[in-house]
């Protein structure tokens, strides 16, 4: 793993090579506030550890490895914005702050998760692009997250997405009752005969059929490994 | 000054129209039991102010018929006034609706209704919250009393902030907004332009016409675009936007106490879990079937005791004095239907709907409907089935206008007519166990419940098959149990049985006394005469039996009281046979809607399948009375 500062400087540079051209030392230390001589310090270490490509007075490219760093780490920062916007209602000014802040501190599996639940945002609140991840979409969009209805009962989680392709009444319906992006849900019981899905959201509890229940997908809170057991079982339901 | 009462079903808007306008509307613990809005006067400090009570609404997406009720008015009468009722132990919810009220420029005033459960629970910062939001904001309690004169004050004394909350959306939400605002004049539009540019991008269709085409297709392309881009519709984020702010200002309000779960709760868990509910389930529907019959029974046995002892010397005294035929006619007349309602109307119906008040209030009911979804979606219905049916135990009236709370208008029907043909009334129920159940034994009366049972199950079934779609799904809330309010429930039985009295009784007396003087001067056996072949050969009655099955018509009750009066007395063992009254009750049981009920099918659902219901009922009726009459008599 980088350090806090190769990753802030990666950054920066990732910033300044974005037309194509090298990135100058003066650009860089005047960009990160600091001394243009700890700036060409810094470039030169980064240089020897392989992240940088750095010819004096031409001034420095990401190598491979320094774009692989950069890209997760803007990656991580403009996710974070979108979340710090779109979820906790941030102004824009605070959330670039705070994303600067936290960019280096969230895991990778925060980051995907963050990126699940806001359903895989392509730009920033500024409508720059957020880079996107090596995994596959499809994936990954579907893996942690299993419908209500196939929960068992005593299980609990924080609903990702609903599947809007068929049926917008029932969708709007579930909205209408509560069950949106980033809320808490339990199952309490589940009826027989097939029937609905005693279920508790906020301070309500809602009886809730299961074709309306398959519409909900949601992650569990659990550890992984049991959730990938149960998503096994799952999967053998259907 | 137009005032509506707004708010997420069973929150309790009826009662709080009650207590605010002193006018009954019928209120129950479960989601749904408001139907259409119920308007009433009120004035306060010389001003007129009208109150609308309205259906429960989630969203102002007009999904169900109860919702686009609610909604019509809001956007047709444009009340000065919107009083959003929420209940305070959960105010997440209410607040999303609130938001949605603002947005669209109504005058909010928020009701935290429930404050005396809330308080036990939280506190709850009403100053706070009114700050917040830049509404007035009160709690009440609306069972009684309490909070209801501030809130009439707050309705009346006018607006107290200039600006209400705004409820940010993401960034991309944002500027779509703003795109397709711009250059829309706001007065075409009736709404302030952006909450009517949200619920058209919500895809609600009753905002869409609105906008002028080139801003609908503008739409249609930009919610496309969006899916594309989130992979998820653009109403889920406004949705999911509204819900998180309603969340952050919900904890900005509460302060939460830790609880322990209370009996109360471990009760109210128990009658979910299938294990533990299902039998619990079984015993209360078991013990509503033997309260009405022994209870009911017992009132019978005791009131008409008394009556005999007290009226039986006047009544012999009146038609001596009046004297001849005309004097026996008209003390008969009087008696009798005297005796009809002490026998029917208030034992049995009157301990039912105290019974369904209790159940109503006590929030049980939704829990049943989630533990027989399952079961009765196999006769092509929904859970939500079972609150009409069981309203419709009491009278199939209200019950045919509970159906609303079903989405589609196929499950309506199906609904409605098993409902009509296989949910006896308690009129039914009463001439059920008053007849053979009292005078031929309660297995009689056993046999016959259990044969409209299966009735409702073959004609779910084959209804459900001749219509072929799969009936839509369950969702709805269930809510805390809690104890009845003895006032609610005896209001909710008075209001209920008024009609008994009103309406039946008038019927009853000059219907009786016309009988009287018929039978009285030999007019009567001509008229049944030619129905002899019918009612004798086909059923194995007596041909007089015509006359109750006419009055059946009209009220179902009558029938029996009609019985009486043909055979001049309420002992009709000394008439009857046990396997007459059975014929007799059976056919009761399933025959025609009475005239209310035939008029509120008409009126919902129209002329051809209201006919083609009553044709099948009456057929029904007459073929298990035939098939019975020789059955029973073998056995």
């Amino acid at each position: 793993m980088s350090g806090e500062s190769t990753e802030e400087y990666l950054e920066c540079i990732f910033d300044l090579t974005k037309e194509g051209l090298p990135a100058k030392t003066n650009d860089i230390a005047a960009r990160l506030n600091i001394s243009a001589g700890s700036a060409s310090e810094m470039v030169q270490k980064l240089s020897r550890e392989g992240y940088l490509d750095y010819e004096r007075y031409a001034g420095a490219v990401l190598t491979e490895r320094g774009k692989a760093v950069a890209t997760k780490i803007k990656r991580k920062h403009r996710l974070l914005e979108s979340f710090l916007v779109n979820i906790l209602g941030m102004n824009k000014k605070e959330s670039h702050q705070e994303a600067c802040r936290l960019e280096h501190a969230v895991s990778d599996e925060s980051e995907k998760r963050i990126c699940q639940m806001m359903n895989n945002p392509e730009l920033c609140p500024d409508g720059d692009p957020i880079p996107v991840c090596e995994e596959d979409c499809a994936s990954c969009a579907s893996e942690p997250s299993i419908e209500l209805s196939k929960m068992g009962s005593g299980d609990e989680g924080m609903i990702t997405h609903l599947k809007c392709d068929e049926e917008p009444q029932k969708i709007r319906k579930l909205i209408s009752m509560g069950f949106v992006p980033g809320r808490e849900v339990s199952v309490e019981e589940r009826t027989p005969a097939k029937g609905p899905l005693v279920v508790r959201i906020g301070d309500t509890r809602i009886a809730l059929g299961r074709d309306y229940a398959s519409l909900v997908h949601v992650s569990s809170s659990r550890s992984d490994e049991t959730f990938r057991r149960r998503r096994r079982k799952g999967r053998g339901h259907t | 000054m137009d005032v509506a009462l707004v708010g997420n079903p069973n929150v309790g808007k009826s009662i709080l129209f009650s207590r605010i306008t002193g006018i009954g509307a019928i209120s129950s613990n479960y989601p749904g039991t408001t139907v259409e809005f119920e308007e009433a006067r009120v004035v306060r400090g010389g001003e007129i102010l009208t109150f609308y009570d309205l259906p429960g609404t989630y969203s102002l997406a007009g999904g169900s018929e109860d919702e686009i009720v609610a909604w019509k008015l809001l956007s047709e009468k444009r009340p000065d006034c919107v009083v959003a009722v929420a209940d305070a132990t959960r105010i997440e919810q209410s607040l999303v609706l609130v938001f949605q009220l603002i947005e669209l420029g109504y005058r909010v005033v928020l009701a935290l209704n429930f404050m005396d459960v809330a308080r036990k629970r939280f506190n709850v910062d009403t100053r706070r919250l009114s700050a917040i939001l830049g509404i007035p904001v009160v709690g009440t309690v609306a069972l009684t009393g309490e909070g209801i004169d501030e809130l009439v004050d707050a309705v009346v004394s006018g607006p107290i902030a200039r600006f209400s909350y705004v409820v940010r959306y993401d960034s991309h939400i944002e500027s779509i907004v703003a795109e397709l605002s711009s250059g829309v004049e706001e007065e075409n539009v009736g709404f302030p332009l952006r909450g009517a540019v949200l619920k058209l991008l919500e895809g609600n269709e009753l905002f869409a016409t609105r906008f002028s085409e080139v801003v609908q297709r503008k739409t249609v392309d930009v919610r496309s675009i969006f899916r594309e881009r989130h992979l998820e519709d653009i109403e889920v984020h406004i949705g999911r936007d509204r819900y998180g702010e309603a969340g952050k200002v919900a904890s900005e309000v509460i302060g939460k106490l830790d609880r322990l779960p209370t009996t109360a709760d471990r009760i109210s868990d128990l009658t979910l879990r299938p294990r533990t509910g299902i039998p619990i389930m079984l015993a209360v529907l078991l013990g509503v079937f033997l309260s009405v019959v022994y209870v009911g029974g017992a009132i019978e046995t005791g009131l008409l005791s008394v009556y005999h002892s007290v009226f039986d010397g006047p009544f012999d005294a009146l038609a001596s004095l009046i004297g001849g035929q005309t004097g026996v006619a008209l003390s008969e007349g009087i008696d009798l239907s005297l005796q009809a309602i002490l026998s029917i109307v208030i034992p049995y119906i009157l301990v039912f709907y105290v019974i369904l008040g209790i159940l109503e209030d006590s929030g049980y009911l939704p829990r049943v409907v989630a533990l027989l979804d399952g079961v009765m979606h196999k006769i092509g219905l929904h859970g939500r089935a079972i609150i009409p049916m069981m309203v419709g135990i009491g009278c199939n009236v209200p019950a045919i206008l509970a159906t609303r709370v079903i989405e589609s208008k196929r499950e309506r029907l199906i609904l409605a007519t098993l409902t009509v043909v296989a949910v006896p009334c308690s009129a039914q129920v009463a001439v059920i166990l008053g007849t053979v159940g009292r005078f031929g034994g309660i297995w009689y009366a056993v046999v016959i419940f259990l044969i409209l049972l299966s009735i409702l199950l073959i004609l779910g079934r084959l209804l459900h098959k001749a219509m072929k779609l799969e009936p839509s799904s369950l969702a709805i809330e269930i809510p805390e149990l809690s104890v009845p309010h003895p006032r609610n429930v005896l209001f909710k039985t008075y209001v209920r049985i008024k009609d008994f009295f009103i309406i039946a009784f008038p019927l009853l007396l000059v219907g009786s006394i016309v009988l009287e003087f018929l039978a009285q001067y030999g007019i009567l056996d001509a008229i049944v005469g030619p129905f002899a072949p019918f009612t004798e050969g086909f059923l194995g009655l007596p041909a007089v039996i015509i006359v109750a099955l006419v009055f059946g018509i009209l009220r179902k009750e009558m029938s029996m009281q009609m019985l009486v009066l043909l055979f001049g007395t309420a002992e009709l063992s000394l008439v009857l046979t046990a396997d007459q009254l059975f014929v007799f009750a059976l056919v009761m049981a399933t025959y025609v809607p009475c005239i209310a009920a035939f008029t509120v099918m008409l009126k919902e659902f129209g002329l051809k399948d209201t006919l083609k219901v009553t044709a099948g009922s009456i057929a029904l009726a007459f073929s298990l009375g035939g098939i019975a009459h020789p059955i029973i008599s073998v056995v």
